[in-house]
């Protein structure tokens, strides 16, 4: 998931890290460091599972409409539901590979400035990246927790998409994993924060 | 502070926060919350900012972005870029400087059927620029006519940044479709004009060596025709389902990706792990652009809640410059953004404000856009961010060729924007006959 | 004298009709009002056309006070306002607007669960607003109800409903692609309104209308939210209560004019095409035909709602008495078979 093709870039600016992982350091830190890159890799293959199902969510989508296509040409009838399906489907999409995105730095971004910045003072530009991720860790925790907001509300008011009497779906389902892409979204940004902090105070490398 | 004042102050913080690096959307999202605090209060902002994140993407019409970039990246893998310009290369190869203005049909043509245009710089960087350095080409220029060249990915439809405009223009994505092909076209002859005169006036920039006298690839009229089917295949899908009625644009994207996904499983170019590389790449394609477009979205409703875009409307269209003056500041304004950021965040920035004021200037939004996707795609060019140059130098991986030599042999390309772009606001009906019909 | 400001919005553009009036009526007359007054002044920010909210969330941007004052629309929020979707579930109870907006005015007031419905939601609504009539438009003529067996109409959401029992299969769409699904034989024609098909120009490709009149339906209402409302001084509440029930009553009439007048412009901007636009009333017979042949669709409706504890049968039954009362025919008794 983490793999940065630049051949086939996004629609973002792409940087190569500046330096490889963290130093090597003493044995006590060494050990600390294990059990941390544990919880890393554990955290990672969350954020890579929530990508996935929604990578398998766009295939989905692209059957479903297809479907559809032949459903209306072949048999002169659509496919109930499929339009609200559909966009309701992107918004879930979206937010569950938001992390990932987040985690390989494909989020739309000039370099303009912080490129030149990162080879001369490496620390100040990793302090200026911690602050960038926090807005983001805090915007999309906001939003977050607008969207449970959001879920108690379709939850309570029993809210639907579709037509009483030729079929309906509830909207909670996905707005359960809106949030959890969100959520997701949100710790990743903290964690990029937590890590370029390490950077900026000298207890790793700047790699961006 | 009134309304217009936080509006106006939240629209100059966007964009330190985009200098200084901050991820674009997360800039976007930060100043519309505090703005929308500061004019209404916190619990709305609050309501503002869910909503965005649930609402503001439910729309069917943003399926077609993941479809219209799976088909790109499926056609990319499968060589349908290579068939094309092998079949233009065998047509063209008497002409003077054939195989640059090869290069540029072979793109118009493979644009007809992806969406984005660093597709087509990643194809034909590897297609066109070995066969060209091959005849005696210099690297510069060929690698400035593929750079040239791509941006006829997103002029020629279907294309991604005309999907943007008439999402926020609310206009309709077919008649931009419609409305690009024209533009497309000239920009296409633009560019075989351009290759023309270097070749004729410029020879020492042209080519390396003068004389070429390397054998071409010769293909029977068989072949030919084997490498014309998928693509005429895939044109037929897409363009002939959406301009026949058969299908809405994110039908058509569906149909289209799933045609890709069957020649790509014909020419067995599918392995497992590709075709999972290529859907996470996919996926986070689609990320990028739909987070700016949510982003964008709370930012345009926060500035409508502030009053900026109205007062900028009657500033602009009241003063001495008028509405060409306007049509000219916001011109250059885009081509300077896109020095330094891409091409939809870009978009997403200034039309919440543009767009009101072109639409109180009474200008025909169609116009108005193809003039933007313009003014927008020179920034894949210019640096000191040029996102097609940048795409063909990892493209190609030369130690021998520098980002500055592929600006440079993309610089005349620049240019002929320029020129195209006069044109374009000289004659409005090339932009918008098609899609008026 | 004290200026007050308020943001007004909409998910729909003002060249809408029932857009265009809120500034050309429910504001305009507010504004007119407390000029003669003196005492205070609105400042209207106006957002209209989608600029603060898209049509999916036209109630929930009113409740949450993202706009003081907006159009809500209510056959969108089936969920949210059930009730409110009646109409919907009893066509050929009444083509005439104005009188229909006049018996949801009513049961505004006298029916506490519809009310209660609005107003659980923070806000107060001040003015309804509905549809005008449907009618079947097709590519081919139809002689009357039996030749819709087989067809293929564009009925998409909640007008499936009233294609039930006809015979004709209902096509999913949107009032954008009408026209290109005609044309290329995606379906056969569309039950749809007067005033959508005019500026669509789909008589172009289904030329043979077939005045059935099937119906106005409730549409939504203009609310302001609860918060915004309790702040106002009460000579502004009182002005904004009465420019509510003008533009009520002048959205009624203007529905009916329009909706005559958009007839005849077809007519005659279809004269000179290859298969003139010819209108073509069914016969009293061909209507009670097809509603007879609809399953109970009222009965269904309300018997869902029923069973979520909402008094939806007596609501139902005192919409179509309504009607009766102002000399409303209804085609079915939908009420008596509840
Ligand atoms: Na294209
Ligand atoms: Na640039």
């Amino acid at each position: 998931m983490t793999d940065k093709d630049p051949r086939t870039s996004g629609a973002g600016t792409r940087h190569r890290p500046v330096a490889a992982d963290a130093r090597p350091g003493s044995r006590a830190n060494t050990r600390a460091s294990s059990w941390a890159s544990g919880w890393a890799r554990a955290w990672g293959a969350v954020v890579n599972a929530l990508a996935a199902f929604g990578t398998a969510l766009i295939a989905g989508l692209m059957l479903l409409i297809c479907a559809d296509i032949v459903a209306r040409n072949g048999m002169g009838a659509s496919l109930p539901l499929v339009s609200e399906l559909g966009a309701l489907l992107l918004v879930m999409i979206v937010c569950l590979q938001f992390g990932a995105t987040i985690r390989a730095d494909r989020l739309a971004r000039a370099g303009l400035f912080l490129d030149p910045l990162r080879q001369r003072r490496p620390r100040i530009s990793a302090a200026l990246e911690a602050v960038f991720s926090l807005v983001g860790a805090v915007m999309i925790g906001l939003m977050a927790w607008a969207t449970f907001g959001v879920l108690t509300t379709d939850w309570e008011r029993r809210e639907f998409i579709g037509t009483p009497g030729l079929g309906t779906l509830p909207t909670w389902p996905f707005r359960l994993f809106i949030l959890l892409g969100l959520t997701v979204a949100a710790v990743e940004f903290a964690v990029r924060s937590v890590r370029s902090l390490r950077s900026a105070a000298g207890f790793s490398e700047v790699t961006r | 502070m009134t309304p217009l004042e936080i509006g106006y102050y939240a629209v100059g913080g966007l964009l330190v926060l985009i200098y200084l690096g901050m991820p674009i959307g997360i800039g976007m999202l930060g100043v519309s919350f505090l703005g929308v605090s500061l004019i209404r209060n916190d619990a709305v902002a609050l309501r503002m900012l869910g909503a965005a994140g649930n609402d503001s993407l439910r729309e069917y019409l943003y399926a077609v972005v993941p479809l219209f970039v799976l088909m790109g990246l499926l056609v990319t893998v499968s060589n349908v870029g290579k068939d094309t310009f092998d079949v233009f290369q065998r047509l063209l190869r008497r002409v003077m400087a054939g195989l640059g203005i090869a290069t540029v049909f072979a793109n118009a043509v493979f644009a007809s059927i992806t969406g984005i245009s660093i597709a087509s710089a990643t194809v034909f960087s590897r297609v066109a620029v070995p066969e060209m350095t091959r005849h005696g080409y210099s690297k510069r220029f060929a690698t400035g006519v593929v750079a040239g060249s791509s941006v006829l990915g997103m002029m020629i439809p279907p294309s991604l940044l005309m999907i943007v405009y008439a999402v926020l223009a609310e206009e309709s994505v077919g008649r931009m479709f419609l409305a690009g092909i024209g533009p497309g076209l000239l920009l296409a002859l633009v560019f075989s004009l351009t290759i023309l005169l270097l070749a004729s006036r410029r020879k020492a920039l042209v080519y390396e060596t003068p004389d070429d006298e390397v054998a071409f690839e010769d293909f029977s009229a068989l072949d030919l025709l084997r490498k014309a089917v998928p693509i005429l295949a895939l044109m037929l899908v897409v363009l002939g389902g959406l301009y026949g009625g058969f299908l809405n644009p994110t039908e058509a994207g569906a149909a289209g990706a799933a045609g890709a996904l069957v020649i790509a499983l014909l020419r067995r170019a599918l392995p497992v792990r590709t075709l999972w590389k290529l859907m996470v790449e996919t996926g986070q394609i689609t990320v990028s652009v739909l987070f700016l477009i949510l982003a964008a979205t709370f930012f345009s409703r926060m500035l409508a809640l502030s009053g900026v875009p109205r007062e900028l409307a009657a500033l602009f269209l009241d003063s001495s410059i008028g509405p060409y003056g306007f049509l000219l500041v916001y011109l250059v304004l885009i081509v300077l953004l896109g020095c330094l950021i891409d091409s939809i965040s870009i978009m997403l920035i200034v039309l919440p404000i543009a767009l009101p004021v072109a639409e109180a200037a009474g200008f025909d939004l169609i116009w108005f856009g193809v003039l933007t996707v313009v003014a927008v795609e020179m920034g894949l060019l210019t640096p000191p961010f040029g996102l097609s140059v940048y795409t063909i130098k990892s493209a190609i991986d030369d130690p021998d060729l520098s980002v500055g030599d592929i600006f440079r042999g993309a610089f005349p390309f620049v240019l002929a924007m320029v020129v195209a772009l006069a044109i374009l606001i000289a004659f409005p009906s090339i932009s918008t006959w098609l899609a008026r019909l | 004298q004290e200026t007050i400001s308020l943001t007004v919005a909409s998910s729909h553009p003002t060249v809408i009709p029932w857009v265009g009036m809120i500034q050309t009526h429910f504001m305009a007359r507010t504004d007119e009002i407390l000029a003669e007054a003196g005492e205070y002044e609105i400042n209207w920010n106006e957002a209209f056309g989608g600029q603060l909210y898209k049509a999916n969330a036209t109630l929930d941007s009113v409740e949450q006070g993202i706009t003081d004052i907006g159009w809500v629309f209510s056959m969108l929020e089936p969920a949210k306002l059930p009730m409110s979707q009646a109409s919907s579930y009893a066509p050929f109870t009444t083509a005439d607007a104005a009188l229909q907006l006049e018996v949801m005015e009513e049961l505004f007031e006298t029916n506490e669960a519809f009310r209660e419905e609005w107003e659980q939601y923070n806000l107060k609504v001040l003015g309804f607003t509905g549809t005008d009539s449907y009618d079947v438009y097709t590519s081919e003529p139809i002689s009357g109800f039996a030749d819709l067996d087989g067809m293929k109409l564009s009925a998409p959401g909640v007008l499936g409903n009233w294609l039930r029992g006809t015979g004709a299969n209902a096509v999913d769409g949107s009032l954008t692609s009408f026209y290109t699904d005609i044309q290329t034989g995606v379906s056969d024609g569309v039950l749809s309104l007067a005033l959508g098909v005019l500026p669509a120009k789909i008589y172009e490709v289904a030329p043979h209308v077939t005045k059935v009149d099937m119906g106005v339906a409730f549409s939504g209402a203009i609310a302001i939210n609860r918060d915004s409302w309790d702040m106002l001084p009460e000579p502004v509440q009182e002005a904004m209560v009465e420019a509510g029930a003008y533009y009520t009553e002048a959205h009624g009439r203007d529905l009916n004019e329009r909706h005559a007048a958009a007839l005849e412009k077809m007519v005659e901007a279809g004269a000179d095409q290859g298969a003139p636009v010819e209108i073509t009333p069914m016969s009293e017979a061909d209507r009670e035909a097809w509603v007879n042949a609809m399953p109970n669709i009222a009965k269904e409706w309300a018997d869902g709602l029923e069973e979520r504890g909402m008094p939806a049968r007596a609501f139902m039954k005192a919409y179509i008495d309504g009607v009766r009362a102002r000399g409303g025919e209804p085609v079915r008794a939908w009420d008596d078979e509840l």
